[in-house]
């Protein structure tokens, strides 16, 4: 099989800062801060403070709230006491007619030296898990934070180094130049490449084949690509000549229709179906697609422009849903623009 | 619109088709493969039936479903009949509930109804962990109806006998991946 020449899409490079790779979190990562409502109290003698925590955990141990801090520092210097505490969850105090602290810590259990008048605040109900929830949490009442940093550089869209950006350009304009040439067959204008990030190649290329096949979108097209280049495949593209593969190079030995009979032992060392690759997709993958992305292990997802019934952030995210037994990464705006273009293309073609 | 609506097997036609798809996943299951049975059925006939290919194809996405949308499309064109027509009065028969993937494929060729054994917890697509069937897509071709329930415990049964044997095609099914090889749909 030829190999794709990735040389030839470089051509006009675009700036790599004309676009940016936001990551496509889960909705727990995304979602806004919830808050419930607790009671608070002044602590106005500060050497009450440990003896106050201690006897209010065993009173109102705050449970599935580990997040929360029991004491504050007030901000502002105007405050006439430097501290607060959290006593409890509006929904955990006792039924009482007026708010008063003898109802809300029986002074049997909890001693209220130190101790100034209960008030209302708002708490944050789960622990914020990106540095955007962490920071609005803090605004209502303090928490724990465990970053993972990643997670913030990416939000802030520098995930990303100039030399990585430019990789990402040529393997997403090597897409746009699939998705056009498909367009050219009377297919819709989506491509997408399969890529091997540790060896730097392409792996396969395909556009969009629904004028043949109702299910062969350009993602699905990639996924027997590369069972191809791995010696399997249900379907033949040949008569596309933008829809290739290449072999992996870690397999030397001769290839193709002996691996049935492959011996247990190179199988390891065989690439399974996605694993560790990456799919470079001018559009965000329809439902079908992005659960094929999931049964076949991709390593990650780089996208250019949303879709409507898209199922790696718009609709759902596939990628990050609960009880399914693989995860991965997205990101979308690569080559935005160009990629958001082709969409133009299809819709101005639509309408004549 | 009307006859969309209505098309629906009757629960004699059900019971049948059910258990030959029943017989072709016990089959399935005799022979150390995947025990998922599906069918496909246009006007009385089966115009398409399929079993889990992925290890033979390297490609994850071989389900059954895929499988036999594959011989519904080829008996169309064979037929010289319009795909849209015929898939619109097609109804799928298959042991084990579609997976997210089968289910969307499944509303791209508006096929219409789709009968199920036991639900796929760890995948399905009629509700068990989406409900791609009946959600608001409207560039996801048409939604489709459930019915499902039928002889579910025995379609469960033989899929825990399945990964109790464990799949003698599957490379050694000690890692996560590995295993994924061999799920069912």
């Amino acid at each position: 099989m030829e190999e794709p020449q990735t040389k030839r899409f470089k051509g006009p490079v675009c700036d790599v800062d004309s676009w940016v790779a936001y990551p496509v979190l889960s909705d727990e990562q995304s979602q806004d801060v919830e808050l419930i409502e607790a009671f608070a109290a002044p602590i106005v003698n500060k050497k009450e403070t440990s003896r106050l925590v201690r006897e209010l955990n065993s009173r109102y141990p705050l449970n599935g709230l580990q997040h929360i801090k029991r004491v504050r520092a007030c901000k502002g210097k105007s405050s006439s006491h430097p501290l607060e505490l959290l006593l409890c969850l509006v929904s955990e105090a006792p039924h009482m007619k007026e708010v008063s602290m003898e109802s809300l810590l029986p002074s049997n259990e909890v001693k209220h030296d130190g101790l100034g008048e209960p008030f209302l605040v708002k708490v944050p109900a789960r622990p914020p898990l990106t540095r955007p929830q962490f920071e609005l949490a803090s605004k209502h009442w303090p928490t724990s934070f465990h970053e993972d940093k990643q997670v913030t550089v990416a939000l802030r869209g520098d995930l990303f180094s100039s030399p990585q950006k430019e990789r990402m350009q040529v393997y997403m304009t090597s897409a746009l130049t699939a998705a056009k040439q498909g367009k050219g067959l009377g297919m819709e204008a989506v491509g997408a490449v399969v890529v091997d990030p540790v060896m730097e190649r392409i792996i396969a290329v395909g556009h969009d084949c629904r004028g043949d096949h109702p299910l062969h979108h350009a993602v699905m097209v990639c996924i027997d690509l590369v069972a191809r280049s791995q010696g399997g495949g249900s379907y033949s593209f040949d008569k596309y000549p933008a829809c290739q593969y290449t072999p992996p190079t870690s397999i030397s030995t001769p290839a193709s229709d002996t691996s049935q009979n492959t011996p247990d032992v190179e199988t390891g060392s065989q690439p399974y179906i996605c694993t560790g690759y990456d799919l470079y997709v001018t559009r965000e993958p329809c439902v079908m697609c992005a659960m094929a992305l999931v049964h076949s292990r991709i390593g990650r997802v780089f996208y250019g422009s949303a879709f409507t019934d898209g199922a790696l952030g718009t609709k759902y995210k596939i990628h990050s849903q609960k009880d399914l037994n693989h995860r991965f990464e997205v990101y979308k705006g690569v080559l935005g623009k160009q990629c958001e273009d082709l969409n133009g293309l299809d819709k101005s073609l639509e309408g004549k | 619109m009307g006859t969309e609506e209505s098309f629906c097997p009757s629960d004699e036609d059900a019971e049948r088709w059910m258990c030959s798809a029943f017989h072709m996943a016990k089959d399935a299951l005799d022979n150390g493969e995947v025990p998922v049975g599906c069918l496909m059925v246009y006007n009385d006939e089966v115009i398409g039936k399929g079993r889990n290919e992925v290890n033979e194809t390297k490609n994850a996405t071989r389900h059954a479903e895929m499988v036999a949308l594959d011989q519904v499309l080829d008996w169309c064109r064979h037929s010289n009949l319009d795909v849209r027509t015929v898939c619109e009065r097609t109804a799928l028969y298959v042991t084990v509930e579609p997976c997210i993937m089968c289910a969307a494929a499944l509303r791209l060729l508006n096929i219409p109804v789709v009968v199920y054994g036991c639900s796929n917890e760890r995948f399905g697509g009629c509700g068990s962990v989406l409900d791609v069937s009946s959600a608001k897509l409207p560039h996801t071709g048409t939604t489709f109806k459930c019915v499902s329930g039928h002889r579910a415990e025995e379609a469960v049964e033989m899929l825990k006998t399945f990964y109790k044997q464990e799949n003698p095609n599957a490379p050694k099914p000690k890692t996560r991946k590995d295993r994924a090889l061999t799920e069912p749909n």
